[in-house]
């Protein structure tokens, strides 16, 4: 079902690692230079009409970030998610609001959670979510979501656990 | 854009700013020709936490814009520090009237990249509790709709309808909103004794009311004269907003995951897809009306077709020392709103590397939303709002 | 539209003026469903505080906390889980874990106090009005967290084995190993039931992650020899798993050797970073190497000691190798295990006895310190008539000579007597050793214990059923009746009970249930003695012991009365491999502790 589409992806936009085994899912990776062109063409030329979803996964480990764009399409029912692989530092990805509007939202949430950069997004340095936030962009792996919680809410007095293997130890052979 | 109804009242528009070369109008406060107004976060047509914020001159709407971030909690985030059985107590959060396309998806998502397989009569509950909530959802709903314009009765009827369908809920999983009920491999417990009967009944109570409601509300003067012709979708829009769902369908889209991308039984359901042309305010609210009495219909299927004996859950691995294989995967479903997916993706770990959910608000209370009330009525707001059937946490997550 | 119809229609509705209010009067009394999750009760008798329905809360809700009155014993932690209700959200995936299936919820959800921190209790301990709610949230039956059921051991069908020593158990693939430590909810209750207190749950972990070589370190830090222990080990520690409570406890034992076959004996000094010790000019004597005195051997090898073990026999392993039949620990896993801590500098003296050919004086003054640990090496008999018969044997000789590879007398109709794991041992060896020689097996052990209570493993009564020996438990013997200088077999009634009330060894016997079992050999293995006369006189007057004679020892440090006298293994502690194997590590370490006390007092 995927021959002819992932084929041209090869050809015409030097797809990379083609994944997925499921009977209607492929992911493909793309080129960053190449990956709205291909995600135009998608759109225009292969029926995959559709913007399900766009979203970022923060690989800090290789200093990437993979943004996802998938894609559906209404006439075969099958779905391909477009992988790009960004440079985390001063992370920059051209915008593709003019294929579909909605897809500025989606930016522009990028934008305030990954601090991802889309120039010429409309809107896309507005706050969407969290209105004055100024920290670091929160779904980032770096941040620490329970060091936040930690510091910014009160904790409640009262609380201790015991780990039961230490616990044991102590009653019971302290000094081995 | 709106369409012209016989009781539409249309104003002059020649004193209104045109459109710049951007499609916007120019808009400049210090003139005085305009007023910023707030239609929420408190709001009772308001289908949640979160707001518009409106640009008006005179009682027509030049620009909106809609905020969230009233209940964020980052769960895509938070879910990415747990344990993926630990994740369930929080997906079923991120829409809270329908916590059950999201434990049915997040199972899916982690099914499909371990193996796990449900058995049949794990399958066969699942679809009866994602039909039961699509049941009360669209009866939460239709009290909301009827809310907008000013019809509480038929909110209290529809609220206790509801309530019914949460008794059912609330005997199935042991909860009434967060059900908590699905996990990999299947669901948590099989139906009580006597449950079909009782829903049998709540069914019954429904289908009796629906003809009221269908007399007070479908073919009520009032009703129709604030609703025909008023938030008009262009079928245009569909893909360009990633208009899903019954909105859609009222547009004329025929897409529905369940016949489209089938899951769970639904391929062994008899059901058609209903769909309308209008997709005005009036038309999607009979279009969902049509859907709620489908779903009546399909819930006696299910109980019908389900078998009485087999297993409802799959032999587990331990699921507190379950690690994923890397690896990627999307799962939808058919919610209330439409297409409801999650993206998960796993780096081999026992924690998820990253989920993303893709509820259908995203895309209609804000990029569609922002679009349709430009030109609106001060005073249609809120039915348009509501005629989208937006949950916000869907949003922010 | 716009139609009459649609002015009069909504007025048809007010016939719901006529109905029933639906309205729940009172709110507060209304019933949860009968699964409903409300608040939390425990059946604090079933529970064992292994805190896994803390780890599994996401909301942090649950604490683990002491509580008065419940003691730390083996198998229960004596915590028990405290529930903050600021926090639980009611998914009840604390019950559906809870290993022992005492956790619950009940379908009572109202509660009112002003007081917010009434609000966190201890269920089953804090009293609450719902304690004794029947309905509420139970985990469904089919519904498991995690796998009760054990991988099933490969092992040699009994004809397979019946007639060879080849080892019986073949031990876990990577594939099965993966999916039994799979099982393991990593709470740790067994490490304190473990005599050498072994990481269980992270060495457990190791194996999930695939990574032999930590899972190797971990265990040579409490255990240096985990072949051998992975074979034979009473692993009491599976007793108290907590999966056991409802399902099959983990197969600990069969993981550990699992880890141990995985690392090549090639790779031990790297892995265990043996090839970095700082020596210093310490010597440590050590008498036996058993179990005991090689686990102190290693530490303190590790710890830069100069070790010298002195060994009567010409092998080194003790019980383990001339007490233990090859099919169940073959040699080379043994040898896999010594060679190892030989390879630290560890010099062992063989067949010199200290008694006989070096004298505990001499050691006293060469060395700066000496442990004995010499195990129980004599048979005990039965003393019966007929007894001193040159037809009777005890099953500790012969089991070292079929080690050493000397002949042994194999009768064509043997009784063995004794029903503990070393009568099981020597009933399976003749029995093979019968296939061999006759084609066929008559042999029959016979123990005064009746089955339900005979101290050897289940596995081993059922494995010498299957290879042909009989089992007649709850036998006492009378007498060996000889006719014309030849055995014709053992007089045995009926025993009714082997303890008193005081759980006293005290059998009573029904003295006219009388029984016949034809023998020309008999095996006697009723346990085995210590033998301390390498201890001279003058110093085993100086030693504290207790009302039967046998020799106290510090607990901790295994120190004698005589300061630079050690002792441990069998002759303290057990009878078993794993005992030895902590008394030596705690003795290393009080040997340690002394050597550098003493070191101190000099400077
Ligand atoms: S899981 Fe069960 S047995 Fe373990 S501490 Fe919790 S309540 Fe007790
Ligand atoms: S019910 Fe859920 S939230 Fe509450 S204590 Fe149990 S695991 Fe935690
Ligand atoms: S082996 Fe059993 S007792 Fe030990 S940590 Fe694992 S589950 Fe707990």
């Amino acid at each position: 079902m995927f021959d002819h589409v992932i084929s041209e992806l090869k050809n015409l936009f030097s797809a990379g690692e083609i994944s997925g085994t499921e009977a209607r899912l492929r992911f493909v990776t793309l080129p960053q230079n190449q990956a709205v062109k291909a995600v135009k063409y998608l759109n225009e030329k292969q029926g995959y009409r559709h913007l399900v979803l766009l979203t970022a996964v923060d690989y800090i480990e290789q200093g990437q970030f993979q943004l996802t764009y998938l894609l559906h399409n209404p006439e075969n029912r099958t779905d391909i998610g477009v992988r790009v692989l960004i440079d985390r530092e001063n992370a920059t990805m051209e915008s593709a609001h003019t294929l579909w509007p909605t897809i500025a939202t989606y930016q522009r949430e990028l934008r305030e959670m990954f601090g991802i950069q889309f120039p010429g997004s409309p809107g896309v340095d507005d706050d969407f979510i969290l209105e004055g936030w100024r920290g670091l962009p929160p779904y980032r792996r770096d941040f620490d979501t329970k060091a936040f919680a930690e510091s910014f809410f009160p904790q409640r007095e009262g609380r201790g656990t015991n780990d039961p293997a230490a616990f044991m130890k102590e009653k019971l052979y302290p000094n081995e | 854009m709106n369409k012209q109804g016989v009781f539409s009242l249309e104003g002059d528009r020649s004193k209104y700013p045109q459109p710049g070369a951007d499609g916007k109008p120019e808009i400049d406060l210090s003139s005085h020709k305009y007023m910023k107004m707030w239609q929420g976060p408190n709001h009772p047509g308001i289908t949640g936490n979160m707001s518009v914020e409106l640009t008006v001159c005179a009682d027509e709407v030049v620009e909106a814009k809609t905020h969230v971030g009233y209940l964020h909690r980052g769960f895509e985030k938070l879910m990415e520090r747990r344990k993926y059985i630990q994740n369930f107590p929080l997906v079923c959060r991120i829409a809270v009237p329908e916590p059950d396309y999201n434990e049915l998806n997040y199972a899916t998502a982690i099914e499909k990249l371990t193996g796990i397989e449900v058995p049949e009569k794990g399958l066969w509950l699942r679809t009866l509790v994602a039909e039961m909530a699509r049941l009360q959802g669209y009866l939460m709903w239709l009290g909301g709709m009827a809310g907008a314009v000013g019809f509480g009765t038929v909110g209290q009827w529809s609220n206790y309808l509801r309530d019914l369908i949460l008794d059912r809920f609330e005997e199935l999983t042991g909860a009434r909103i967060y059900h908590i009920y699905i996990l990999p491999g299947g669901v948590r417990n099989d139906l009580p004794e006597g449950f079909a009967d009782r829903m049998e009944a709540n069914l019954k109570e429904i289908e009796g009311f629906m003809k009221d409601i269908n007399r007070v509300l479908f073919n009520n003067y009032v009703y129709k004269k604030r609703t025909v012709g008023i938030g008009y979708i262009d079928p245009a829009w569909i893909y360009p907003y990633g208009i899903v769902g019954p909105n859609a369908r009222a547009a004329g889209s025929k897409n529905d995951v369940r016949k489209d991308s089938p899951y769970v039984k639904y391929p062994e359901l008899d059901f058609g897809v209903n769909t309308a042309t209008d997709s005005d305010i009036y038309t999607r609210s009979v279009l969902r009306y049509n859907e709620l009495l489908t779903d009546v219909d399909l819930i006696r299927q299910i109980l019908s077709k389900m078998p009485k004996e087999g297993d409802f859950i799959a032999k587990l691995p331990n699921m507190m020392n379950l690690t994923i294989p890397a690896g990627e995967t999307y799962v939808r479903s058919e919610c209330t709103r439409g297409e409801y997916g999650y993206y998960m993706v796993s780096d081999g770990s026992g924690y998820p590397r990253r989920v993303n959910v893709r509820g259908p608000s995203y895309t209609h209370a804000v990029a569609l939303l922002e679009k349709m009330l430009v030109n609106a009525n001060i005073a249609d707001v809120a039915q348009i709002m509501v005629s989208l059937h937006t949950y916000p946490p869907e949003i922010e997550r | 539209m716009g139609t009459t119809k649609d002015i009069l229609s909504p007025f048809l509705v007010w016939k719901q003026f006529f109905r029933k209010p639906v309205t729940i009067k009172e709110p507060l009394k209304r019933q949860g469903a009968d699964r409903y999750r409300g608040f939390h009760i425990n059946d604090i008798q079933e529970c064992i505080g292994c805190g896994t329905c803390e780890s599994i809360c996401e909301n942090q809700a649950i604490d683990l906390v002491a509580v008065a009155g419940i003691d730390t014993k083996s198998g229960d932690s004596g915590l028990r889980p405290k529930v903050d209700y600021g926090r639980c959200c009611w998914c009840a995936l604390c019950v559906d874990v809870c290993t022992t299936g005492s956790l619950k919820l009940t379908n009572v959800f109202t509660w009112v106090d002003t007081d917010p921190d009434q609000f966190r209790y201890i269920p089953g301990v804090d009293a609450k009005p719902w304690d004794n709610a029947t309905k509420g949230y139970k985990k469904a039956a089919s519904l498991e967290l995690y796998p009760l059921e054990r991988i099933p051991m490969q092992h040699l069908h009994p004809e397979e084995r019946h007639d060879s020593f080849i080892e019986i158990i073949k031990g876990f693939s990577k594939e099965e190993a993966l999916r039994e430590a799979d099982r393991c909810v990593a709470c740790g209750i067994c490490t304190a039931t473990c005599p050498a207190h072994m990481g269980i749950p992270e060495y457990i972990k190791a194996i999930r992650e695939d990574n032999v070589e930590e899972g190797l370190r971990i265990m040579y830090e409490t255990n240096p020899l985990p072949e051998i222990c992975g074979r034979i080990c009473t692993h009491k520690c599976e007793t108290v798993c907590s999966v056991g409570h409802r399902g099959d406890p983990l197969s600990i034992r069969w993981l550990k050797r699992y880890l141990a076959d995985q690392v090549p004996a090639s790779a031990y000094a790297s892995v265990l970073k043996s090839d970095s010790i700082e020596k210093n000019n310490r010597k440590v004597a050590i008498i036996g190497a058993g179990p005991a005195g090689l686990s102190a051997a290693y530490y303190l090898g590790m710890m830069g000691y100069q070790i010298t073990v002195f060994e009567k026999l010409s092998a080194a392993g003790g019980m383990m190798r001339f007490g233990i039949p090859e099919y169940r620990l073959p040699y080379d896993q043994i040898d896999k295990d010594i060679n190892y801590i030989l390879s630290l500098g560890v010099e062992i003296k063989y067949g010199v006895s200290v008694g006989k050919d070096i004298t505990l004086e001499q050691l006293e003054k060469e060395y700066d310190a000496v442990f004995a640990a010499t195990g129980l090496h004599d048979g005990r008999s039965t003393r019966i008539p007929g007894t001193n018969h040159s037809g009777v044997y005890q099953s500790i000789e012969l089991l070292r000579k079929i080690t050493l590879g000397e002949p042994i007398e194999v009768a064509e109709k043997i009784v063995v007597i004794g029903g503990g794991n070393v009568a099981m041992d020597i009933t399976r060896s003749l029995a093979r050793m019968q296939r061999q020689k006759y084609g066929k097996v008559q042999l029959i052990a016979t123990s005064l214990e009746t089955e339900d209570i005979m101290p050897a493993d289940r596995e081993e009564v059922v494995e010498a059923r299957e290879e042909g020996a009989i089992i007649y438990p709850g036998w006492g013997p009378r007498e060996i009746i000889v006719e014309n200088d030849r055995i014709k077999g053992l007089k045995v009634v009926q025993c009714l009970s082997v303890f008193d009330e005081q759980k006293r060894f005290s059998p009573k016997f029904d003295e006219s249930n009388e029984n016949f079992f034809e023998a020309d050999m008999v095996v006697e293995s009723i346990g085995q003695g210590a033998n301390l006369s390498y201890i001279p006189a003058s110093y085993f007057e100086q030693l504290e012991k207790d009302h039967r004679g046998r020799v106290l020892v510090d607990t901790l440090t295994f120190q004698t009365k005589l300061p630079w006298l050690f002792m441990g293994g069998d002759i303290i502690e057990g009878p078993d491999v794993i005992h030895g194997i902590a008394n030596g590590h705690k003795a290393a370490k009080g040997i340690d502790q002394y050597l550098n006390a003493n070191r101190e007092e000099k400077q």
